[in-house]
């Protein structure tokens, strides 16, 4: 009998596809919604419009997002647009710009919901880091 | 409280700073003596140079069960840590062409595709690309 040549890492990752990722159909929707959040993050993009982009229930979407990337549609878009809220600052465009260019509304809600992720205002995040070039 | 260093153990402290920034592409941030030959020896990669840094630690070299667990994590496959990619197959394409060794290729896996190397100084680590 010819030995498995594969490692208990391999084996383990093996059995973890099988249980949790064995239904590719889902995981192509998923994703396809993840990519196309990140390439539309600086529109007005909500639950409504992604399910009708990838005509899946909106219930279901959020099921599987969940799923599969442990947070909601609504957590990895404002995580995305913080991240480039973050490169926009560091590129020196002023904040207002910034709230605009990463898809939000108010300045009100960008500022605190930035300052809530990072723990520093649009305003203290850019002084800092221009400080530390 | 802020994540600010991890440590990743290395049998030779020199083998694994040229590795890590020849090879891998950290760029080196701190290397303080620390007697006895060891260093406090980190590196950070070069798009988040104000970020975590890894700190290269010889412990296996001194501390008999950081090198016994090395070696079983080693064995098994199980790689001590990961780093995020843009392209895994482009990193494999050019990690193998200067010399890396992959213990696995790319390979898709739910939400991520990831692949296996061997860095030279006692660990597999994971590349990760997320889909």
């Amino acid at each position: 009998m010819v030995e498995s040549k594969e490692s208990y890492f391999e084996k383990e990752v093996e059995k973890i596809r099988n249980l949790i990722y064995s239904n590719q159909v889902q995981l192509d929707t998923i994703i396809a919604t993840r990519r196309y959040i990140n390439e539309h993050y600086d529109t007005d993009l909500n639950l409504e419009v992604l399910s009708r982009e990838l005509l899946v229930s909106k219930y279901h979407l959020l099921r599987l997002f969940k799923r599969y990337y442990g947070q909601t549609p609504q957590q990895y878009l404002s995580q995305r647009r913080i991240e480039k809220a973050k490169e926009h600052l560091r590129a020196g465009m002023s904040v207002t710009e910034v709230c605009f260019a990463v898809g939000f509304k108010s300045l009100g809600s960008f500022s605190s919901l930035f300052k809530r992720k990072t723990g520093a205002s649009p305003v203290e995040y850019q002084k800092r880091a221009i400080s530390e070039k | 409280m802020r994540v600010k260093v991890t440590s990743v153990p290395v049998q030779d402290q020199e083998v694994a700073l040229q590795f890590y920034t020849q090879k891998l592409g950290f760029v080196k941030k701190l290397d303080m003596p620390l007697g006895g030959g060891n260093r406090w020896l980190t590196v950070v990669s070069p798009e988040e140079q104000d970020g975590p840094e890894i700190l290269l630690e010889p412990a296996p070299v001194h501390f008999e069960p950081a090198k016994v667990f090395q070696k079983a994590l080693f064995d098994a496959g199980i790689p001590w840590t990961q780093f995020y990619v843009d392209n895994v197959q482009a990193e494999y394409d050019r990690l193998t062409a200067l010399g890396v060794e992959f213990s696995m290729e790319p390979k898709e896996m739910g939400t991520v595709k990831f692949a296996i190397l061997d860095d030279t100084c006692g660990n597999k680590i994971q590349l990760v690309e997320e889909l």
